[in-house]
């Protein structure tokens, strides 16, 4: 029984089916989403890790991997995204209370001078949906803002978004500026144009070509 | 139109067409704010730009914001940095209902036609394109990129609806962008690149459809451009009808001419920022040569930037990439 809601949720999320009222995907049209599928899981006993571990994770796992094979595209996999989130708010009260750990803080935002956000978003959904706290700063972040934001969570991962070769440059000064505040805060870059050779080049502890590698290395600095 | 995409349809040399205001902006002393908002200095800067390179045609300035503006949207103006959206216009079914279609007098639409007016009376040595963004892009500047994205899923209805007005707003700039003397309209779809090949056609190429429509013919060619598409929906893109598509640098330009019609014009890719604005003579002189080397043989290719050159591209970049067309011409040809 439990097994089976795991695995309808984990379905859920795969095809984004978000909750009762959305109509997509339409083959699952008028059949309860990932909001209700975990609510009635919560309340038959499943725990919230394991919601996490064998329904969410799995999901995005698979979705990112036909993501990559380009399967299915941005809207598909925000809605997956969107899904997975759906899930998480019943999971907020477990992680509120202590009863379940988060793996911890990430702090995300897309650097100064740059206002595309598609991709920052969707790292940050994937990344709350992996188990952390995700506190996203938004686009055009300036340096005091992610200052100010490491130095209210001082524990937190930061990550940091640019898909303009022009705005790539403004890493670095911000990764300094984290630096100086609180100097063990561990960063990963992202965005089309960079490099892992380039995030090295500017300091960075970590690059994710995409969300899954973001989040492989996470998973590493966290264990 | 005839004359436009007959004359690079009928001739064996290769012809250059790169995508660029910001060399004229900055070669008249003027800021990017500055040309956003005077139709005068605009024009200025195409005037440059018609002036100093050998290029197929001109372009006036890839501002992604002018037509969200005249909706109502709050636009940020950086100096030396094409202006940007700063939040939504619009979030639900009411808000989208509430929406007026805006004259073309509102916010900067005038001083668009303006530039557009003067560059098509006074330039006189090639023709010149307008441009304008295209309608799933800007119904995404107007909703948010990333909620658009889901609502076409979940709330089809909005979404088409924001469309038709976009469309019906973009229909109305056409037009008169066109009866200012102009050779046609390039139209940046860039978000449009991000959906499936359906999804693209059904959000993006059915709508660019009706402004195709209702101004595409002999005198007027719509370029579609959509530099996020990697290959994946330029069946979408033809479906449009434009007479002319162009390509970003994230696509093979030799796989898309092999699918596109040989009576489309095909542009593309070269990296505004990798190899324009990054590069040194030498690189751009290389990429330029591989790119006419894998596209040689087809006469509907003209070469071009894969999208807008940003601001700061050194000049000689852009005359080392003019030379080896030139010299791939006649080289071959003679
Ligand atoms: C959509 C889009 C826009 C939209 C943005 C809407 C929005 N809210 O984001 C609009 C129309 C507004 C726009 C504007 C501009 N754009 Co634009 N845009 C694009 C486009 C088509 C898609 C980008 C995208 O969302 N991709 C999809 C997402 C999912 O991919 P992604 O962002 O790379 O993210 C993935 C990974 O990189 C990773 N990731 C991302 N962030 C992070 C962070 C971390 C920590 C990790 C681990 C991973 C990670 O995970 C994601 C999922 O796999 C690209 C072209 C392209 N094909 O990429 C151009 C592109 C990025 N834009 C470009 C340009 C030049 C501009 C403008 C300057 C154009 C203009 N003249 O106005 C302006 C810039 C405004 C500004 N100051 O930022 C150029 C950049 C060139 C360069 N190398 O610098 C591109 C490449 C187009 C081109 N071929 O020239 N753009």
């Amino acid at each position: 029984m439990n097994q089976k809601l795991l695995e309808k949720l984990s379905e859920c999320v795969e095809f984004g089916k978000i909750n009762l009222a959305s109509p997509y995907p339409p083959q699952m049209k008028g059949l309860p989403g990932a909001d209700e599928i975990t609510k009635e899981a919560l309340e038959a006993g499943v725990t919230p890790t394991e919601i996490l571990n064998d329904a969410l994770i799995i999901a995005m796992n698979k979705v990112g991997q036909k993501f990559s094979e380009n399967k299915i595209f941005v809207p598909q996999m925000l809605l997956s995204a969107k899904a997975m989130s759906a899930s998480m708010m019943h999971l907020k009260p477990f992680f509120a209370n202590g009863s379940v750990k988060r793996k911890g803080t990430f702090i995300l935002g897309t650097v100064y001078g740059d206002l595309h956000d598609i991709g920052k978003n969707l790292f940050g959904m994937m990344v709350e949906g992996a188990g952390w706290e995700v506190i996203d700063l938004g686009i055009d972040v300036k340096i005091e803002k992610f200052v100010e934001a490491v130095q209210q969570n001082p524990n937190a991962v930061v990550g940091i978004s640019a898909l303009l070769t022009t705005t790539m440059v403004h890493m670095k000064p911000v990764i300094d500026a984290i630096r100086i505040a609180v100097p063990e805060t561990k960063i990963i870059v992202g965005g089309a144009p960079l490099s892992a050779e380039f995030a090295t080049s500017i300091g960075a502890d970590g690059y994710g070509k995409n969300p899954q590698e973001g989040i492989m290395w996470l998973d590493k600095i966290s264990a | 139109m005839k004359e436009f995409i007959n004359r690079i349809l009928q001739s064996s040399k290769v012809t250059a067409l790169p995508v660029m205001t910001h060399p004229g902006i900055e070669a008249i002393g003027k800021t990017v704010r500055e040309a956003v908002s005077s139709g005068e200095i605009h024009y200025k800067a195409i005037k440059y730009i018609s002036e100093h390179f050998d290029t197929l045609a001109c372009t006036s300035i890839m501002d992604l914001t002018v037509e969200a503006e005249a909706f109502g949207a709050k636009i940020n103006f950086p100096e030396h940095e094409v202006p940007s959206v700063s939040e939504r216009l619009v979030v639900d079914l009411e808000s989208v209902e509430l929406l007026e279609v805006p004259s073309l007098e509102k916010g900067r639409i005038s001083q668009f036609l303006l530039a557009n007016k003067l560059a098509a009376e006074n330039i006189k040595n090639k023709p010149v394109f307008s441009g304008c963004i295209g309608p799933f892009s800007l119904a995404g500047r107007l909703y948010d990129m990333s909620e658009i994205m889901v609502a076409i899923y979940i709330e089809p209805d909005i979404v088409l609806q924001l469309l038709s007005k976009c469309t019906e707003f973009l229909v109305n700039y056409c037009i008169a962008l066109k009866a200012t003397g102009t050779a046609g309209v390039i139209i940046a779809e860039p978000a449009a690149g991000l959906l499936s090949d359906d999804d693209c056609k059904e959000y993006s190429s059915n709508f660019v459809k009706q402004i195709v429509d209702s101004v595409q013919d002999e005198t007027f060619t719509i370029i579609l451009h959509n530099c996020g598409n990697t290959g994946h929906c330029t069946n979408a893109m033809i479906a449009s009808g434009a007479k002319a598509l162009h390509f970003g640098n994230a696509i093979n330009m030799e796989d898309v001419l092999k699918q596109c019609p040989k009576d489309i014009v095909v542009m593309g890719n070269l990296n505004p920022v990798g190899v324009f604005k990054q590069g040194t003579r030498e690189s751009v002189r290389k990429a330029t040569r591989k790119l006419l080397d894998e596209t040689a043989g087809y006469l509907n290719f003209v070469i071009s930037s894969g999208c807008d050159l940003p601001p700061f591209v050194p000049e000689e970049n852009i005359y080392a990439f003019l030379e080896t067309v030139e010299e791939f011409n006649t080289k071959q040809y003679t």
